[in-house]
């Protein structure tokens, strides 16, 4: 038997059971989506609050669904649209949420280690829902049974994804690549020079140009968000000097075709960036899968995770 | 007024000698008035029984932060100084990043009349380089060093101009004030929370890179040798600087430098899990560099070793994030039982450097009195139990401050006694 | 409740099990002579139950639906579990809105499982009518739930626990008791 944890805070955490533990619990919550009633009543009566200091439409409203299929009563604080908020804010609202004996929270912060700050001072389970540039473990999750369902199992083995872009601040590529590694999965890297960090993990080979990418036969390219500028520092000329050296360019879409790779990005896309408009119609490209089973992953992490609240006297 | 202390059988550290020679030390009118085995005295002497433990001198901290004036809330001139003898230091250098900053001779005054009020330990201040640390305008040095100040620093910060760093040096090299560095090169910083490298990548944590830092040190030194000024480099934490200060040192450069217990022993590698006891400026560095640095101390690149106690509230550490906690662990206290505990214990040094590099030099470099356990010296002393053990719990701790590593940890090794001008200070009782 | 450890005493024996099974499907045929309901087996044993009663119906059980329930995920007692237990996906083939159901247990205790599994089919949609099979009632009810066919009814104490057996599962087909003692 898996042993719950009351945390979910990085992927680096987990055991390869524990992965596939998810994997395999988040198939029968996909079956629940072709039923009339999606509802379980599973998290009944239990509070889930979900504190978004990041702005995000999909993560928020992925959690929220899922939350609320499992039946929990769910709450969103609405701290997004405040200006700067340090550290010592979201203890103070933390405490006020031990109050109100929240069972499960779910937290976005641009800082990295907000999440396990809160894990420290909270008995209630804590969901890292993406912390700065350190990682986004339910993102990691989904993309894991995305690729779960397309190579029919959770062995990854001689499985290589092709990662694309601004390693330097992702935490989609710091979360996703040591899943796929967990699982056995080889991972490559490409991107401009100032993206893609020396001190990296020794695993992540780097690739010069999609030349040498493709010649590597990778079975997924994973793309990346890209922003142009970060805080007044510029890290590539142009964006469109980025797409037709990083992009995943019209032509290279035909390569991508010929050789059946699969395409996955963790949105929101950027289109004409990393990646040209005729991609989101491309058979293989599964942006769509991993919406979709974000709910399920996330699902299957509300049902595991145990918070550990003191019971009333 | 006559207090006499004996203490019987004692094992003296001295930095002339690897070994610990045992005799009897004999205190009289503040001052050591014989060193000898068999030393006999009449009764009503008081004796300490000091078989199997070390007897050494005060120790000198070049570099520590007592927040006053304005930041008392995290420690304070009284405090600091209890923190230090509680760890066996008799001699302290407070560093001028206060509220104000100390920039003026008025500011040097007050400093030293708190000083002479409330601590019984000589407490010396630095003064800033630039006024209110800006680096802009040069402070008024003469005035600052009559009033007292001992060396020249903007410590916390570098003096990014250096142009202004040339100027300063030119200048405070004719007043004989030695001219400190805290090197690091603000851009290359960034927003950098800890030092750049594969523990940064994995954590997310904005680095500061190592370069900052070595640049830096480069540039400073560069200065100095043209202005001919006496340039004191703090916390100096890689290989790579260490050898830039050795090769100027080699060329007959007037430069010294710090290394900080913390950077002996820590690492990139212990912030795990965000604990912002691990997290000062500069940042703890690799494993490889806490290695050469200890060859470097013992080589004698390193003139001496100091703390940068550095207190903070535990609201500032403990409530929040990493990247907004702000940078700095205690010292004081710990300094002496962690040096004894990873270093003097399992032989990979002896008590001479201790006290050449943590008593001695650091007298030596601020021109004052030497202090040392030999007849005639001032009775600065420190009597410590190598087979006791110091747990550092807030109870333990006279500083406001417990922003150390070591909180709750216990260490090998325990200062019993403490003695400054043949005053016992510090008595710990025997168990 | 199965225990790997202790031997018990025999209530079913092979041969048994079998008799009780075709007693359930004669059953189960008197009640439903114009058309059989379609079966819902609760994972695991439940389902091995259903197949083998639709296999003990000979012709008429080769058109009779069969679903497998999971319900796990409708148990109350989770917040007093260490751990929630696995889920396996359950599959309803045939339209549960305004069917006849009958559901498939290998024991009936407490009725907690069954209460679970009726609120796991109702939210697949509403059906006409669900009844309740199962080989062994041991009593110590609950709730107010009773079966409808039942192979055999035995009275247990609490602490008691009955180990079924199936040559699918276990490598021979029994049921026995294990007295707490």
């Amino acid at each position: 038997m898996i042993e719950p944890r009351k945390d979910l805070l990085q992927i680096a955490d987990l055991s390869r059971e524990e992965i596939e533990h998810l994997l395999a619990a988040a198939q029968p919550f996909k079956e629940l989506f072709r039923r009339s009633v999606k509802k379980v009543p599973t998290l009944q009566g239990k509070t889930v609050l979900s504190l978004f200091y990041e702005p995000s439409t999909r993560t928020s409203s992925s959690f929220e669904v899922a939350a609320k299929r499992l039946s929990a009563d769910v709450t969103n604080l609405a701290v997004a649209t405040s200006s700067v908020v340090k550290g010592e804010s979201v203890l103070d609202t933390v405490d006020t949420l031990q109050a109100m004996r929240a069972d499960y929270i779910i937290i976005r912060h641009k800082r990295a280690g907000i999440p396990n700050l809160v894990a420290h001072h909270t008995g209630a389970a804590v969901i890292n829902a993406g912390d700065g540039f350190h990682a986004h473990p339910t993102q990691a999750l989904l993309d894991a049974s995305t690729l779960h369902d397309v190579f029919g199992g959770s062995d990854f083995s001689g499985r290589r994804v092709l990662i694309v872009g601004d390693i330097l601040h992702s935490r989609v590529a710091r979360s996703t690549s040591c899943i796929l590694t967990k699982l056995g999965a080889d991972v490559g890297v490409i991107g401009p020079g100032t993206l893609v960090p020396e001190h990296r993990p020794a695993e992540m080979k780097k690739f010069s140009d999609f030349e040498q990418a493709f010649a590597w036969k990778p079975d997924v390219i994973y793309l990346l968000r890209v922003q142009f500028e970060r805080q007044g520092e510029q890290f590539f000329p142009s964006p469109g000097e980025y797409h037709s050296v990083y992009g995943l360019t019209e032509e290279r879409l035909d390569r991508v075709r010929d050789e059946g790779v699969w395409v996955m990005h963790p949105g929101p896309v950027n289109r004409g960036v990393e990646l040209a408009d005729s991609v989101m119609s491309y058979e293989r490209c599964l942006i769509n899968q991993q919406v979709e089973n974000g709910i399920a992953a996330r699902m299957a992490v509300l049902y595991w995770l145990k918070p550990q609240l003191e019971t009333p006297a | 007024m006559s207090n006499m202390i004996l203490f019987k059988d004692a094992s003296i550290a001295s930095a002339a000698d690897k070994k610990l020679e045992v005799a009897d030390v004999l205190i009289e009118d503040g001052r050591i008035k014989g060193a000898a085995p068999g030393l006999e005295v009449e009764a009503g002497v008081k004796v300490v029984e000091a078989r199997g433990k070390v007897l050494l001198p005060g120790l000198f901290d070049l570099h520590v932060h007592l927040r006053e004036p304005g930041q008392t809330g995290k420690e304070d001139i009284s405090t600091g100084s209890q923190a230090a003898i509680n760890g066996g230091v008799t001699g302290i250098v407070a560093m001028p990043n206060t509220s104000p900053a100390i920039d003026s001779g008025g500011l040097v005054r007050s400093v030293m009349d708190i000083a002479k009020r409330n601590a019984r330990i000589p407490v010396y201040t630095t003064g800033c380089i630039t006024k209110d640390r800006a680096g802009r305008e040069m402070t008024p040095i003469a005035g600052m060093k009559s009033a007292g100040a001992v060396m020249l620093t903007d410590d916390g910060s570098p003096v990014c101009n250096p142009q202004l760093l040339r100027r300063a040096m030119e200048y405070a090299r004719e007043f004989d004030l030695p001219l400190a560095s805290h090197c690091e090169t603000m851009e290359l910083s960034g927003q950098g929370a800890m030092n750049e490298g594969r523990v940064s990548y994995q954590m997310g944590i904005p680095g500061i890179p190592a370069i900052s830092e070595e640049i830096c040190i480069a540039r400073d030194i560069q200065i100095a040798e043209y202005t001919g000024a006496h340039l004191h480099i703090q916390h100096v934490t890689t290989a790579r600087g260490m050898e830039i200060i050795r090769r100027a040192k080699n060329d007959g450069v007037h430069v010294t430098c710090e290394v900080a217990p913390h950077h002996l022993i820590f690492n990139e590698e212990h912030v795990i899990d965000y604990d912002t006891h691990f997290k000062m400026n500069p940042p703890l560095r690799t494993r490889e560099d806490n290695e050469r640095l200890v060859a470097g101390l013992i080589e004698g690149v390193f003139d001496v070793i100091a703390t940068d106690h550095a207190p903070h509230t535990d609201f500032e550490k403990r409530q929040q994030d990493f990247a907004s906690a702000p940078f700095g662990i205690t010292g004081l206290e710990t300094a002496l039982p962690s040096l004894f505990h990873y270093f003097i214990k399992p032989g990979v040094f002896g008590w001479d450097l201790l006290v050449e590099r943590y008593a001695a030099q650091p007298r030596r470099i601020l021109k004052l009195e030497e202090v040392s356990v030999t007849e005639g010296s001032s009775a600065d002393l420190v009597l410590f139990d190598p087979k006791g053990s110091t747990t550092f719990s807030r109870d333990f701790m006279r500083s406001k401050a417990v922003n150390t590593p070591f909180l709750d940890q216990t260490l090998d090794g325990r200062v019993d006694m403490v003695l400054c001008n043949g005053e016992i200070l510090l008595e710990r009782d025997v168990d | 409740m199965k225990d790997e450890d202790t031997e018990g005493s025999k209530i079913l024996g092979e041969d048994d099990l079998s008799n009780k099974i075709q007693r359930l499907a004669a059953q189960i045929t008197e009640r439903h002579p114009e058309r059989l309901p379609c079966f819902v087996g609760i994972h695991t044993r439940g389902v091995t139950v259903a197949k083998r009663v639709r296999a003990a119906l000979g012709e008429s059980g080769n058109n009779v639906p069969l679903g497998t329930l999971d319900i796990s995920f409708y148990r109350d007692d989770l917040d007093h579990r260490r751990a929630n237990p696995v889920v396996q996906a359950s599959e309803i083939p045939f339209e549960i809105e305004g069917a006849e159901i009958i559901i498939f247990d290998d024991v009936l205790y407490t009725g907690r499982t069954i209460r679970a599994a009726i609120d796991g089919l109702l939210n697949y949609g509403r059906p006409s009518r669900i009844e309740l099979a199962v080989i062994i009632d041991r009593g110590n009810r609950e709730l107010p739930i009773q079966p409808d066919y039942s192979g055999e009814t035995i009275i247990t104490k609490r602490l008691d626990r009955i180990r079924v057996c199936f040559s699918e599962h276990d490598g021979e087909d029994s049921i026995s008791l294990i007295s707490a003692s």
